[in-house]
């Protein structure tokens, strides 16, 4: 989408120190990252965004965000995928939006797994105030022409949760693999649409439980087939065929 | 989704060629020809543009695309149809679906904000074309029955063909369509910041001047307006280039001839096809004139033969 280039651009070069192997070459850090959209983009759908618990990820929250932007209904051309694009900047914002309370790297060493655990449960419950329209949203993500955008944005928030976690030195584990993280973080969203308990304490056991058996991947496999069969948006496939294990 | 076809009259016009020819070749034109002439061209000191290959002072090219639009108007849809084999109609409806004109049904009856009704303006709106699927997808899909066109042309030939047609249209006489004869790059009769959209259908190639022309959109658009523009573009796929520059340059003013018993104007539509900018070109033309892009910036149809272009008037 608009402006959010992959981090390469925004590479630290000193990240990559000498003797150790670059490894997170996809990641950077939050101060150097240019902003994700431009100015314009931001005001309009960060408006935009405050209309969905009313009008869902649709036409008719763009136009009011326009319109509160002080844009016209016209000026949505602006965004030619339209309502995606909102559910676009949300994931992206959200992504960014991790990296500024993360738990500190020195004493993390230990702690990975509960980092993690940390990361994407905040994560999750930066979707409340729309998750009453998340499947909308879900919907647009699985659909074809969006599919590409999806996974990138969703390997790269998988990525995130590793790097501020302070993973950056585990290798063997089997959480360094971002796709087995993408599908965990992934199925306990899918599985907060239809939490009805309080404060969401069903996905965090949810998200608890699949951490904790990583390994198994037939668990997983239930998971992810349960969500793409769900969208029939054909997320197996799509990961699949990017080569991802599952 | 389905036009309405009431204004599809192209079976019924007449043949009768609305002005005389202007004596003028362009013709001749073999590439090699039009680039000795360019190079000679440039050495002189006077201003010239394109027309077509040919390279013309700017002060006659007016003139002379004149001339080939007065001398199609009344073909000019039935030669649409059979050079592009019917797709510019798919190609209309898919510029005025994704502009989405008129007012959004659900959110022109919140209290939060009152819209007013939408002005458009179709620039070399000749025949109408585009004004009535604006109108129509207005009224249809976005139920709002106040939003208006204004169609305008430099060609007063063009203008009452489009007049002509809009007798078949439930716009007819209303309010909602008005018709303007003016060249592009001089608008001086529609007031600053007064558009909401601004549209060009197959028309901006011909202009002398395109930047001017960009900027005179820039002025009548409201802060938040848009510019769009759909056009002939450059095939990114060499293979099917080559295949639709044989079809092009080899049949279309063959069935001009044929149709409208005129080759010489289809020739130059060809040539001035084969002139426009590329599609990266001319989204970097309309960022000069001030106007915001969109990401990406431009769409292909039909994998470039045509594109449409957008941009957005910062506020
Ligand atoms: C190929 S027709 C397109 C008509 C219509 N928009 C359509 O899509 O079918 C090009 C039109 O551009 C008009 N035109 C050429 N130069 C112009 C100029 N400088 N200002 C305004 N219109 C111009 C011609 O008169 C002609 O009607």
């Amino acid at each position: 989408m608009v402006n959010s280039k992959p981090c390469h651009a925004a590479l630290k070069p000193s990240s990559c120190v000498r003797s150790k192997p670059c490894r997170r070459l996809y990641h950077s850090y939050e101060h150097e990252r240019p902003p994700p959209f431009a100015p314009t983009e931001s005001r309009i759908l960060s408006a935009a965004l405050s209309h969905v618990p009313t009008h869902g990820f649709a036409t008719a929250a763009l136009i009011q965000g326009a319109r509160d932007a002080g844009y016209l209904d016209v000026s949505t051309n602006l965004f030619p995928t339209g309502p995606f694009s909102i559910v676009n900047y949300h994931l992206v914002t959200q992504r960014l939006a991790l990296a500024k309370d993360a738990p500190s790297t020195n004493d993390t060493a230990n702690n990975i797994s509960e980092n993690i655990r940390t990361l994407a449960l905040r994560r999750l419950h930066a979707n409340k105030p729309i998750i009453h329209r998340w499947q909308e949203a879900l919907a647009l993500l699985t659909t074809p022409a969006h599919l590409p955008t999806s996974l990138r944005e969703l390997a790269l928030l998988s990525d995130e949760f590793l790097f501020l976690a302070g993973s950056t030195d585990v290798t063997s584990t089997w959480y360094t693999n971002r796709a087995g993280l993408a599908v965990i973080y992934a199925s306990a969203e899918l599985y907060m649409t239809t939490d009805m308990s309080k404060d969401f304490v069903e996905t965090e056991e949810f998200l608890t439980r699949r951490l904790a058996e990583g390994e198994k991947v037939k668990g997983l496999v239930g998971g992810v087939g349960a969500w793409a069969g769900m969208q029939a948006g054909g997320l197996v496939d799509g990961l699949r065929s990017k080569g991802i294990w599952i | 989704m389905s036009t309405p076809t009431f204004w599809r009259t192209s079976a019924h016009l007449s043949r009768r060629l609305i002005a005389a020819k202007q004596p003028y070749r362009c013709l001749s034109c073999s590439v090699r020809l039009a680039q000795e002439l360019a190079q000679e061209q440039a050495k002189q000191d006077a201003k010239t543009t394109h027309f077509g290959f040919e390279h013309v002072p700017e002060s006659e090219k007016e003139s002379r695309v004149g001339a080939v639009f007065s001398s199609v108007a009344s073909s000019y849809d039935t030669m649409n149809d059979l050079m592009s084999l019917y797709i510019h109609r798919l190609w209309k409806d898919r510029f005025v679906r994704s502009l989405n004109p008129g007012l959004h049904p659900t959110t022109s009856s919140l209290p939060s904000s009152k819209p007013t009704p939408q002005t458009i303006l179709d620039i070399a709106g000749g025949t109408g074309d585009i004004a009535f699927r604006m109108l129509s997808h207005a009224s249809t899909i976005n139920n709002d029955h106040t939003s208006r066109v204004i169609v305008s042309d430099i060609n007063p030939a063009m203008l009452s063909e489009g007049k002509k047609r809009s007798l078949e249209t439930p716009w007819a006489g209303s309010e909602r369509l008005s018709w303007v004869e003016a060249n592009a790059e001089k608008l001086h009769m529609i007031e600053d910041e007064s558009i909401d959209l601004y549209t060009v259908a197959f028309g901006i190639r011909n202009f002398t001047n395109k930047q001017a022309a960009l900027s005179e959109a820039f002025r009548v658009l409201k802060p938040g307006g848009v510019f769009a523009c759909l056009e002939f573009s450059k095939v990114n796929n060499a293979v099917l280039n080559g295949a639709y520059k044989r079809w092009s340059f080899g049949a279309i003013p063959l069935i001009g001839q044929l149709v409208a018993g005129d080759r010489e104007s289809y020739q130059y539509l060809v040539e001035s096809i084969e002139k426009f900018p590329s599609q990266r070109e001319f989204a970097g033309m309309i960022e000069r004139a001030g106007f915001m892009l969109p990401e990406p910036p431009w769409e292909d149809l039909m994998g470039g033969i045509a594109a449409i272009h957008k941009g957005v008037k910062p506020v």
